[in-house]
């Protein structure tokens, strides 16, 4: 049969009992057009995306309403759009919002970053948890818990931290280098300093001050302050468009270097931007939540997943990034209310044998 | 050398390389329009190397590329694209990837952030589909095919980037007898359809009787270069491979074939160089 030369207008082609011949037409895609200017979207990305903005509004609404006064989900959603009783409007938008806005918008940082992070690599273990960010944030947030000698709140110390520990990396392997290998090494070895730093710390800290210091530790939504969710909040809505076009890009950078390079990709530039994209929107989510696990790692999978394999899928991780999160930390509050767990530790215990299900569920190594 | 027909891509004086090791000094070749043009030498020679600097894969250290006789180095990374298509070995495609979809890629270089898909786009790639003889598995995916299908959808890829010139690197490699010749027959017809094609071969035989142009490769120097017939010789042979061997013409194509290949000088050996 392939060695026919099917033209689609012939007979030929229903002969071969072909369902449709092929016109050209993008299958699976969208395809919008406006005059001069034209949009290819992914049709099984964009459900993908759509599915999951209702599990987080759903996840919001469930959120919002739970805690030591129960409110309906519907209720609690109407209340922050400022509709509904002002009892419900006060706890929802001055005692609740932050924390749900925390938790979605760290996780869809997260779940972002671990996408750019996988495709750059090409390997889906690298992930924001392995490029050292998030221990150098803990280092700092923790030296600010039980040092006596700064006084900035730990959150904004954990952005500082983040924010040395990229430019740091970044100094230091010299830019991406090949799939940003050598960012993702260096990240690595300066990440274990940093948490030897916060071990060395928490051993000769008074047990109060280690107490008080051991959120930071494993990722909590329980100190976070409004400035950095503000901050966090507005980084997010910024570099999710920027990481959408740069996901694009990445896109051609699945095929093997010389080709995309030969299609006119600026292949070591993207691979700049998509660090450093990557290395911001990690700083911005371990300032506010510490360093959350798993998140960065499982997210894109359920992205990829559910999105195809047409795209990198920005959107879906960012959001399923978020779902995580948001759900972690609703289990953490209610399970052993009043008892609180901390996000973090939800992350690890539900997302380790989930990713693990995942990962044994797909038989063979997939080409990301 | 640049004396008779007007040449697609020229190399003046080029150094190519690594940091501090040099693998392609001072070399000066040019590539005639219009033409098939295949590199041949031994392995490390400098063939690949050479065939990524004509892309602009690596910067020129020494000397300039030029491409209907502007520089190369000028020249943006989409124009460049534009211009001048790269196949090269092994390429990988990403899991559960169509036809289709590989092939589309090659559209990028006409593209933009908002001109996602103009009806140009869709024609070249029904075009290109359709050269490579693909069209009845276009929707299927990459891994349901043979060797030579999807070898065939990558050059899909590179002729729907639409470009005058096209390099391609092993095209052959790993492909058995058979689908050899569907790859090089699609590269005669593409050469007669007005394109430009630059390729590196390793089976001389194959290089002989399917390129007009021949660029002989050793130690990052041209050693020889010209048509099939006038540049292959016994002598040429030894110095590029370190054989012996005799030339007798093809019974059918009158192209040089290569019997009696041996690494020393006993009289028999061996028929076949592959």
């Amino acid at each position: 049969m392939d060695r026919l030369s099917l033209n689609p207008t012939t007979s030929a082609a229903h002969e071969l009992n072909l369902a449709q011949p092929f016109t050209g037409q993008p299958t699976g895609l969208w395809l919008l057009r406006f005059g001069r200017l034209s949009l290819l979207l992914d049709r099984r990305a964009w459900l993908a995306s759509l599915l999951l903005l209702l599990a987080t509004v759903v996840l919001v609404g469930l959120s919002l309403g739970s805690g030591t006064v129960k409110i309906a989900p519907l209720d609690a959603l109407a209340a922050l759009f400022n509709q509904g009783e002002t009892k419900n409007i006060f706890i929802v938008r001055d005692l609740r919002l932050t924390r749900v806005l925390a938790g979605g918008m760290a996780g869809a940082a997260l779940g972002m970053a671990g996408c750019l992070l996988q495709t750059l690599s090409r390997n889906r273990l690298a992930n924001p948890d392995t490029i050292g960010i998030d221990n150098a944030a803990t280092a700092f947030a923790v030296a600010s818990v039980v040092g006596v000698s700064t006084t900035l709140a730990p959150s904004g110390m954990a952005l500082i931290g983040a924010i040395t520990m990229l430019s740091l990396t970044f100094a230091l392997s010299g830019g991406a280098g090949t799939r940003g290998y050598r960012f993702l090494i260096t990240g690595l070895g300066l990440g274990a300093i940093c948490g030897a730093a916060t071990n060395l710390m928490l051993a000769r800290a008074p047990i109060d001050a280690a107490n008080d210091a051991f959120p930071w530790t494993i990722g909590s939504l329980n100190d976070r302050s409004g400035i950095t969710v503000s901050l966090l909040a507005w980084g997010v809505v910024i570099l999710l468009p920027l990481a959408a076009i740069v996901g694009k890009r990445l896109n051609l950078v699945r095929l093997p270097d010389a080709v995309a390079q030969s299609l006119g990709v600026r292949v070591n530039r993207l691979r700049f931007f998509t660090i450093l994209l990557a290395g911001s929107l990690t700083g911005l989510a371990v300032a506010v939540a510490g360093p959350v696990g798993m998140i960065g790692l499982a997210a894109p999978e359920l992205g990829r997943r559910l999105a195809g394999p047409r795209t990198v899928p920005i959107v879906p991780s960012a959001l399923a990034g978020a779902c995580f999160t948001m759900l972690a930390d609703l289990l953490g509050r209610t399970l052993f209310s009043p008892t609180e767990i901390p996000v973090g530790i939800v992350t690890a215990l539900v997302g380790g044998p989930y990713l693990l299900w995942f990962l044994l569920r797909t038989p063979r190594g997939k080409q990301l | 050398m640049s004396v008779s027909p007007p040449a697609a891509l020229q190399t003046q004086n080029l150094v190519l390389g690594y940091q501090r090791t040099t693998i392609i000094d001072q070399l000066n070749a040019s590539i005639p329009h219009g033409q098939v043009t295949a590199i041949i030498g031994p392995n490390g020679c400098g063939k690949s190397t050479l065939l990524a600097g004509l892309a602009k894969l690596h910067p020129a250290k020494q000397g300039q590329i030029l491409l209907d006789g502007q520089d190369i180095a000028r020249l943006s990374p989409r124009e460049m694209a534009q211009a001048l298509a790269l196949l090269p070995q092994d390429g990988v495609a990403p899991d559960g990837m169509t036809v289709a979809d590989l092939v589309r890629f090659g559209r990028h270089p006409h593209t933009g952030l908002l001109r996602q898909w103009s009806k140009e786009d869709q024609q070249a790639v029904v075009t290109a589909i359709a050269t490579a003889d693909l069209m009845a598995m276009a929707d299927r995916p990459l891994t349901t095919l043979s060797g030579g299908q999807r070898q065939r959808a990558w050059i899909a890829m590179a002729l729907a980037q639409s470009t005058p010139l096209l390099l391609l690197d092993e095209p052959t490699a790993a492909l058995d007898l058979g689908h050899q010749i569907e790859v090089f027959e699609l590269i005669r017809q593409l050469a007669a359809e007005g394109k430009t094609v630059v390729m590196v071969v390793h089976d001389l035989a194959s290089a002989c009787r399917y390129a007009d142009h021949l660029i002989a490769m050793c130690a990052g120097s041209i050693i020889a270069a010209g048509a099939p017939n006038a540049v292959v010789t016994p002598e040429l042979i030894h110095q590029l491979y370190g054989v012996h061997c005799r030339l007798i013409p093809d019974p059918i194509s009158g192209t040089p074939i290569i019997v009696g290949v041996q690494k020393s000088q006993k009289s028999e050996g061996k028929n076949q160089k592959g």
